[in-house]
């Protein structure tokens, strides 16, 4: 079925019949007198298309994701457009987008290099729309709350988002790490959520606003990767150094508390040698504890008030 | 008497890090006339990136706790750091425009005896520099000129998210580099100076080894302008480009060494404040080949 329609594909595009019949599209056009020159022409330009795959694949496996996550259905229309701006490539090229989109994955900036080598494997192995089973997306998989809740949380203009990439683009995460924001987006729009909030690189987001500014919709990404990183945490996805972090706010009132080597220096230079914050008020403390405690802090990172520690 | 007064917000890294930049800042201020006023109990702000990321309720909580402080002295906040000033703008913008969330802190903070009413501002030292004082007053202080290339480091919480906070072009801005030039240092253009310093989200804490590359990238790009100092505005991105060198020279066995100022230290500098109360000795890179 799928064959089938990449032959049908392959026809919209080429505009004739199968691919390896170069003859049979010369007889079709000498039969139109007048066009006797071009249909040469076609044969070469066939050729040329060929080498350029690689390169359009590349480009296409940081661009386009989304087809991957529609439903099956709703795939075929949008491959077929998408494929149709593009240059006249071979089908198959519609699916070593998608093992590459996995490639790149690994934290090595060497990506370019692996992209670069693996495709002859690929291609063969590769055949994943064959395998599509593996890989599809069904009603099962999408959290039809999720995007509501993204949105209910503050995150209103998540939902106007059109996916054009110029957040990855400007993302200094994404240059050295496979976190991919617009992906993110998509995903959480679609309500993906275990998917989203299972997947680490949520968390190599250093907040630094660089894709919200330039986003040309103007939606609140930063916030859209806080939402979903608060899912993770209530999922129990916390990393022990934040939990960490957390303890330090409960026991001290200070994410970085103090320690004897700034205490010192606060006295040499004539300071109080402990500021005048919880660390010198113990009813604010207090306060800072209840706050934790009424907000369910304490709970989603597992700490245990008596032995102070994570559990 | 002072003329204007501020609700001086510390943090943490500031305070219990470097309390050279707290003593810099102090002793600015003293000399500008304008008064800094303790936030007695004051916490955490907390982080907005780490503890909005775990949980937006308990970050805005928290942030709120601070803001009633201030309200209950009348009076703007300072903070001279990004993150926090990050965490408490971001949660008075949250606050005004979303009455639920407000409803839903205020029912917390009930229980602490405490109400936000988002009655007072907060500001950022830089621009209040900028904005309150200016550059003219600034540079009738200044009594020790410096001669430094400086790369001046924004970092990602002062600007941005610049629809809210709409301080200066988050892209293409000059706030701090017009800052830094009153002390007579030059600020050198070099590439990707937005960047951020990679410390920020819960990142550092997280994985250090990214962390290490985001600051490297930086300084590679700083060198490469022939930098001899780097001014940032934030105590966070101050440690990560004081202890973030050292960390870059045990990983990549390297051997960086660009000294690292915040503004008020720079400011200091330039004003005639001691080596010893800047705590500029006590930095993981010598600053000696800056002073």
């Amino acid at each position: 079925m799928i064959m089938s329609f990449l032959n049908r594909l392959k026809k919209v595009i080429t505009g004739e019949g199968e691919p390896e019949d170069k003859k049979p599209e010369e007889t079709t056009k000498t039969e139109q007198p007048q066009v006797e020159s071009e249909p040469k022409q076609p044969p070469v330009e066939e050729k040329e298309p060929e080498p350029e795959p690689s390169t359009e694949e590349t480009v296409k496996a940081e661009v386009e994701t989304a087809p991957q996550e529609e439903t099956p259905k709703e795939e075929v229309p949008t491959e077929e457009k998408a494929a149709e701006t593009e240059e006249p490539e071979t089908p198959v090229t519609t699916e070593p987008e998608k093992t590459e989109e996995t490639e790149p994955e690994s934290p090595e900036e060497e990506s370019e290099e692996a992209v670069e080598e693996e495709p002859k494997k690929e291609r063969s192995v590769s055949m994943t729309l064959l395998n599509a089973e593996e890989n599809k997306i069904t009603r099962a998989d999408i959290d039809p709350n999720f995007k509501q809740a993204v949105m209910d949380a503050g995150a209103e203009s998540v939902a106007i988002c059109f996916q054009c990439g110029t957040c990855t683009g400007a993302c200094p995460s994404g240059r050295r790490t496979p976190y991919r924001i617009r992906q993110l987006v998509r995903r959480a729009v679609m309500g993906l959520k275990d998917d989203v909030i299972s997947d680490d690189t949520i968390w190599m987001c250093t907040t630094c606003y660089e894709c919200q500014e330039r986003c040309p919709r103007g939606i609140k990404i930063v916030d859209v990767v806080k939402i979903v990183r608060n899912y993770a945490a209530q999922a129990g996805y916390m990393a022990p150094a934040h939990k960490m972090t957390g303890s330090f706010v409960i026991k001290t009132g200070h994410g970085v508390p103090i320690n004897d080597a700034t205490q010192e220096l606060r006295k040499r230079v004539g300071l109080d040698q402990l500021p005048p914050t919880t660390h010198t008020f113990p009813e604010a403390l207090e306060e800072v504890q209840k706050i934790t405690k009424a907000a369910g802090f304490d709970k989603l990172i597992g700490y245990n008030w008596e032995t102070g520690e994570i559990e | 008497m002072a003329e204007q007064e501020f609700a001086y917000f510390l943090g943490c890294i500031m305070n219990n890090r470097y309390p050279g930049i707290e003593k810099a800042t102090r002793i600015m201020f003293d000399k500008l006339g304008i008064g800094l006023k303790d936030m007695e109990g004051a916490s955490c702000c907390p982080a907005p990136g780490v503890f909005g990321s775990f949980d937006r309720t308990t970050w805005a909580s928290i942030a709120a706790r601070n803001i009633t402080i201030a309200e209950d002295q009348g009076n703007d906040i300072l903070t001279e750091c990004n993150g926090c000033f990050g965490s408490l703008y971001e949660t008075n913008h949250l606050l005004h425009e979303d009455p639920e969330m407000k409803d839903k802190v205020n029912n917390i903070l009930a229980e602490v005896g405490r109400e936000y009413k988002g009655e007072v501002n907060v500001r950022h030292f830089a621009e209040i520099l900028y904005n309150d004082v200016g550059l003219d007053k600034l540079s009738e202080k200044v009594t020790d000129p410096l001669n430094l290339n400086v790369a001046v480091h924004y970092g990602c919480h002062f600007l941005k998210p610049s629809a809210e906070i709409d301080i200066d072009d988050p892209i293409q801005p000059t706030i701090l580099d017009e800052l830094v030039e009153v002390t007579g240092a030059k600020s050198v253009p070099y590439k990707d100076k937005m960047m951020c310093c990679g410390a920020g989200g819960g990142l550092r804490s997280r994985d250090l080894d990214v962390t290490l590359s985001f600051t490297r990238e930086k300084l590679q790009n700083m060198k490469e302008a022939g930098v001899d100092a780097i001014v940032n505005v934030c105590p966070f991105c101050h440690l990560q480009f004081d202890v973030g060198q050292t960390e870059v020279n045990k990983k990549y066995e390297e051997k960086w060494e660009i000294p690292v100022f915040h503004l008020a230290q720079l400011y200091g500098m330039a004003m005639g404040v001691s080596k010893d109360d800047l705590t500029v000795d006590a930095h993981q890179i010598c600053v000696d080949s800056a002073l």
